[in-house]
């Protein structure tokens, strides 16, 4: 009886070593690659006026399918600004039940899920689908530190369930605790709708109830239509900031007042290489009213939109915030490797208290790339702020595409 | 009268002189192909796009080639490349995609759909067609793919969409305000957004720690209208804070202001300048604007005074003290003021 068992249990092993080896032969065999790794570097350098010393940020960003069903992304940076110092924005293993009835992601990555409020974490998150449109989705993990730094006991963890009705609608709730050092810091309800009831018009709305602080931390409710060349998106949000900080913070118990603000976006096609946008929003800022608005236009200059140009008018009437800003931009291919860019900008401000009078702001750019991937830009900057009557600064970059970027 | 006169005649005038930028005129000499007459005519598809019927997923896109079009039109008008001018450059194009980032046999279907190309390519009968590709919608007409759409599965007939960096023509255009937008629609789909965008889409700005890598800053050769830090940002950085309290904390966390502050000499430990104005804390009632200003904002003032800030707070604020009650009326917690942190440090003093 014992060495049956004994025989049994070896075959197991076998069995589980051939499918260990069969995996890791699958994983590196060449022509098992769906697509070729595609890689990105950037090798930044400017200016700071500040010191007037050269500055650099070297960014590395990666991807590669190894399998249709596993992929792998990464985007680390490394850079001397202000100080030596660098981080991992994304690092992270995805693997995919071939017919899509589950997602798993692991390692650094953005849960932003339904009402949840977008959190960076090192953990993991799981995704389960029906054929009958159901979904459930549970993640955990801590909170990522930037810069590598010490993390004190903090994590978080939560869900979402959603049911979507015949692709026309999809309607789900989600539930989020976040803790530190072992305190409640968010402990948020949520409930999201997605629905494009018909071919012309769009809905979407979310809400988040925060339960540590009771009270609404955020909804935003907007519907779109469409009507040939014309689209109008009506728009509203309420925000209560103080409910979005943690509640171990002492500026989370003053009691704050919502940000409210209502208002509607117009895209106009007004020529096929014509686009006209127009948007304007009351707001309620404190007990205060107010408002926003800006239109802008761009005239793209060929049929592929290579070259462009572009003009702003932006207003904001808010009190302690009263401003009006035009910006200008141009971009024009010169020949087929060089591009030509400029921007400026000029914001006026309505109660300049000592600042200035004025807020110029140009940059001009130059840059080339070629069919092997590589990407010279160089720039000049100059503006005038409130921090300093005047500043030029020099920009430059170099980089290198591999595979589609 | 008369101005409105000289409007009347110069406003064509200068309509037409600028339709060619405006793109209302076309700047090449090609027109959409003449497929309406050709079909009119009884002639069938396979007479000039020869051997589409056995057609696979790679391959020739089996369009007509000058022989194909002398066979019927025996003495052309031109002897430039027929195709010169018939048939719109963009029409091509999009062939050229297709057949690079879709799976799609053409063998297969022309027995399902009985030789009948205009089943799918219903556009071939108009006189002048925006596009001779079907649609997915056409595709979904046929092929019951609702499991697939369901359960975002793409790859059956996508290649690769992330790769492919196609906006996607009758569905989920990003239109519009679309940062402001696209918070609200990616709520219930965030795994519809994955199907095209990878991770770093959402953690190029959602990241802690990003500033440096952000795309705007990358690419500063891209002049852009759109985008939350184009241009003149830092200028205006305080102004566009104000009007939109909370707006910052959906991507920034709380150590991004205190860390940019403490580098320019700009807080209050650098000494140098400080980013209140006067008269920013007085003693007695109401403390001066800084109490009403917090608590339109407290994200801000957190940005900066998350750590020593809260105990300079209690200096006044705790129980007893000078500065009086901060919480604002109505202000409820499911928090024990005695154990728990923050309360405890205003209410017991216990840190």
């Amino acid at each position: 009886m014992l060495s049956k068992a004994k025989a049994t249990c070896q075959r197991r092993k076998r069995r589980a070593g051939a499918f260990v080896a069969a995996l890791a032969l699958g994983a590196v065999t060449p022509e098992a690659r769906a697509d070729p790794i595609r890689l990105r570097a950037d090798a930044i350098a400017d200016t700071q006026s500040e010191t007037m010393s050269p500055t650099g940020l070297v960014v590395l960003q990666g991807q590669d399918r190894v399998r249709p069903w596993l992929d792998a992304e990464g985007l680390v940076w490394a850079g001397a600004k202000p100080d030596t110092t660098g981080d991992v924005l994304v690092l992270a293993l995805h693997v995919r039940e071939p017919h899509g009835y589950g997602d798993l992601r692991v390692g650094r990555f953005v849960v932003a899920t339904g009402a949840v409020f977008p959190v960076q974490i090192d953990g993991a998150d799981a995704v389960a689908r029906t054929p009958w449109g159901s979904s459930l989705e549970a993640f955990g993990g801590a909170p990522a530190v930037p810069r590598f730094g010490s993390r004190s006991y903090d994590w978080l963890a939560g869900g979402r369930v959603s049911q979507s009705v015949a692709s026309v609608v999809t309607v789900g709730a989600s539930y989020l605790q976040r803790r530190d050092v072992g305190d409640v810091s968010n402990e948020e309800l949520g409930a999201d709708l997605a629905a494009a009831p018909l071919a012309w018009l769009d809905l979407a709305a979310k809400g988040a109830y925060e339960l540590a602080s009771p009270g609404l931390a955020d909804a935003r409710v907007s519907a779109a239509v469409r009507t040939g060349a014309v689209r109008t998106e009506l728009f509203a949000s309420e925000q209560s900031p103080g409910r979005l900080l943690p509640a171990t913070s002492l500026f989370s118990v003053l009691g704050d007042f919502p940000s409210e603000r209502a208002g509607a976006t117009i895209r106009w096609r007004a020529a096929p290489r014509l686009d006209v946008l127009l948007s304007g929003a009351g707001l309620w800022v404190g007990d205060q009213p107010g408002a926003d608005g800006w239109i802008r236009s761009t005239l793209r200059l060929d049929d592929r939109g290579e070259g462009s140009v572009g003009v702003e008018v932006h207003s904001v009437d808010v009190t302690g915030a009263r401003w009006t800003g035009l910006r200008l931009v141009s971009a024009r291919p010169l020949g087929r490797s060089f591009r030509l860019s400029s921007e400026l900008e000029l914001v006026v401000p309505d109660e300049p208290n000592g600042r200035g009078a004025a807020w110029p702001w140009g940059l001009m750019a130059c840059s080339w790339r070629n069919r092997l991937g590589w990407e010279i830009a160089g720039a000049v900057e100059a503006a005038s702020s409130p921090e300093y009557r005047y500043e030029v600064n020099a920009l430059a970059r170099v980089s290198r595409t591999l595979g589609s970027p | 009268m008369k101005a409105w006169r000289a409007l009347a005649l110069v406003a064509p005038l200068l309509l037409a002189a600028c339709a060619g930028l405006l793109g209302i005129r076309p700047s090449d000499a090609s027109h959409p192909f003449e497929h309406r007459a050709h079909v009119l005519k009884g002639i069938s598809c396979l007479a000039c796009h020869r051997g589409i019927s056995s057609a696979g997923e790679s391959g020739p896109l089996h369009l007509p080639t000058d022989a194909d079009c002398r066979g019927c039109h025996a003495k052309p008008h031109d002897e430039r490349p027929c195709s010169g001018c018939h048939g719109a450059s963009y029409v091509r194009g999009a062939a050229e995609l297709a057949k690079e980032h879709l799976r799609f046999d053409h063998g297969q279907h022309m027995a399902a759909v009985d030789g009948d190309c205009v089943r799918c390519h219903t556009a071939v009968g108009e006189a002048r067609p925006e596009a001779l590709r079907p649609k997915m919608a056409t595709c979904f007409g046929c092929h019951q793919h609702r499991d697939q759409w369901t359960l975002r599965d793409c790859d059956g007939c996508h290649v690769d969409l992330a790769a492919e960096d196609t906006p996607p023509e009758s569905h989920l255009v990003h239109d519009g305000d679309w940062i402001r937008e696209h918070g609200v629609r990616a709520g219930s789909e965030r795994d519809l957004c994955s199907s095209c965008h990878t991770e770093r889409s959402c953690a190029a700005c959602h990241g802690v720690g990003t500033v440096p890598a952000l795309p705007s800053k990358l690419t500063f050769d891209d002049v852009k209208l759109y985008g939350l830090h184009r241009a003149g940002f830092r200028a205006r950085h305080a102004e566009e804070a104000r009007a939109d309290p909370g707006l910052c904390t959906t991507c920034h966390s709380e150590n991004t202001c205190v860390d940019c502050h403490t580098a320019s000499h700009v807080s209050p430990e650098g000494t140098r300048r400080s980013p209140h104005p006067p008269g920013w804390v007085t003693a007695g009632a109401g403390g001066g604007p800084h109490g009403q200003q917090a608590r339109i904002d407290p994200a801000s003032c957190a940005g900066c005074h998350g750590g020593a800030g809260e105990r300079l707070c209690v200096g006044c604020h705790r129980v007893g003290g000078p500065g009086g009650n901060p919480h604002g009326p109505g202000f409820r917690s499911a928090k024990n003021k005695a154990t728990d942190v923050p309360c405890r440090l205003c209410h017991t003093g216990t840190p």
